[in-house]
């Protein structure tokens, strides 16, 4: 994910997280699983977008659910009341997770026959940023009651993602939220970044958000496909 | 707060390469580069670093010297390389594009390592990659 590593480098001070997410990720291409790393501060609406995202896509495929708490497991109760499979990682006094606690999970009965994991981290915009689990997308949710220089006080984790999300949209006109001016910012960070407006509450632009994920898990199969390819070919 | 984990990370570096020396040896001091665009802050992973290195003797006299590296950039609109900065919301002061692409500054890596042999000459030994 990051760009510029120092050519005179001995070891890579993250390294084995990242050894372990490419670990993950394999197991995950092998169970055809399309993993979302969603991510914001505390408090943006992560899993109530979730709730929204899995009551309206029971009937296009099937969903598994990791929630990232520092204590507690009140947001896997609200997964759980969807009859979606849940699983908690509580981690304890940690502000992210990380590719080796994910790594836990990776026999987990509903998690090999997902076609979509969800994979809601700790809410944080610092830590989240540096340790990549496996996803196949990374998605940075930015509630309209934040600010929208929110991407300049946060720069790494915003350029570091596939889509930006912003949320509580219903609540716009009761706040100074300068959309075209946060989009702006977040242009700045990286020029090809895509984000999309939703109201989990009102349901606005969550076709978009749904229709977004359609195409990513399409092109995750496609990529896989590919793959399979390749690797016969090779053979 | 995630710079404890690096500091562990780092000290689990420098002690499997004083493994990999196969004599005793105890680690004097470990270099690393630091991009300014990754989300650690030196001073508490030096902090982080000075509290945990004595959990093991072979670390607890080892110094860790930061090189932060500054952020450069070419730019979305002309290629400029610049420096993006905060005040600019990170934006090329020459034409206003934005980050196309990081040169420098996501660098998180260990560069150098010394290390003591407990031979009784004390010969110094550098570890290259």
């Amino acid at each position: 994910m990051h760009e510029s590593p120092d050519e005179h480098a001995l070891e890579r001070i993250l390294g084995k997280n990242e050894e372990m997410a490419e670990h993950n990720s394999d197991h995950f291409q092998r169970s055809k699983t399309c993993v979302f790393n969603l991510m914001s501060a505390p408090g943006a609406g992560k899993t109530s977008l979730l709730e929204a995202t899995l009551r309206s896509t029971k009937k296009q495929f099937t969903s598994a659910v990791i929630e990232g708490d520092m204590v507690g497991d009140l947001d896997a109760d609200r997964i759980k009341a969807l009859n979606v499979p849940v699983y908690q990682i509580s981690t304890g006094r940690s502000c992210h997770l990380d590719a080796q606690m994910v790594g836990r999970l990776l026999h987990a009965e509903s998690i090999v026959a997902t076609q979509a994991l969800f994979i809601e981290n700790v809410g944080n915009l610092v830590c989240p940023a540096e340790f990549p689990l496996g996803e196949f997308r990374r998605v940075v949710l930015l509630s309209v009651t934040e600010g929208d220089d929110k991407p300049i006080k946060y720069p790494v984790i915003f350029r570091n993602c596939d889509l930006v999300v912003f949320t509580k949209c219903d609540l716009l006109e009761y706040v100074n939220f300068d959309l075209s001016a946060a989009e702006k910012n977040l242009k700045a960070l990286n020029p090809k970044l895509k984000t999309m407006r939703v109201s989990s509450k009102t349901g606005d632009g969550i076709y978009e958000w749904i229709n977004w994920l359609n195409s990513q898990m399409t092109e995750y199969q496609a990529q896989l496909k590919n793959e399979h390819h390749v690797h016969h070919a090779a053979h | 707060m995630h710079e404890a984990t690096i500091a562990q990370s780092i000290l689990n570096i420098v002690t499997d390469r004083l493994k990999s020396v196969g004599v005793a040896a105890c680690a004097l001091s470990v270099e690393i580069v630091l991009g300014e665009f990754r989300n650690v802050d030196p001073e508490s992973l030096s902090f982080a670093f000075d509290s945990m290195k004595d959990f093991c003797p072979a670390t607890s006299n080892c110094r860790l010297d930061i090189n932060v590296i500054n952020a450069s950039a070419l730019c979305s609109e002309n290629a400029h390389n610049y420096r993006p900065v905060a005040e600019l919301a990170y934006r090329c002061p020459a034409c206003d594009g934005g980050i196309a692409k990081m040169v420098h500054g996501e660098e998180l890596d260990v560069v150098n390592l010394i290390i003591e042999v407990a031979d009784e000459e004390k010969k110094h030994a550098r570890i290259a990659g």
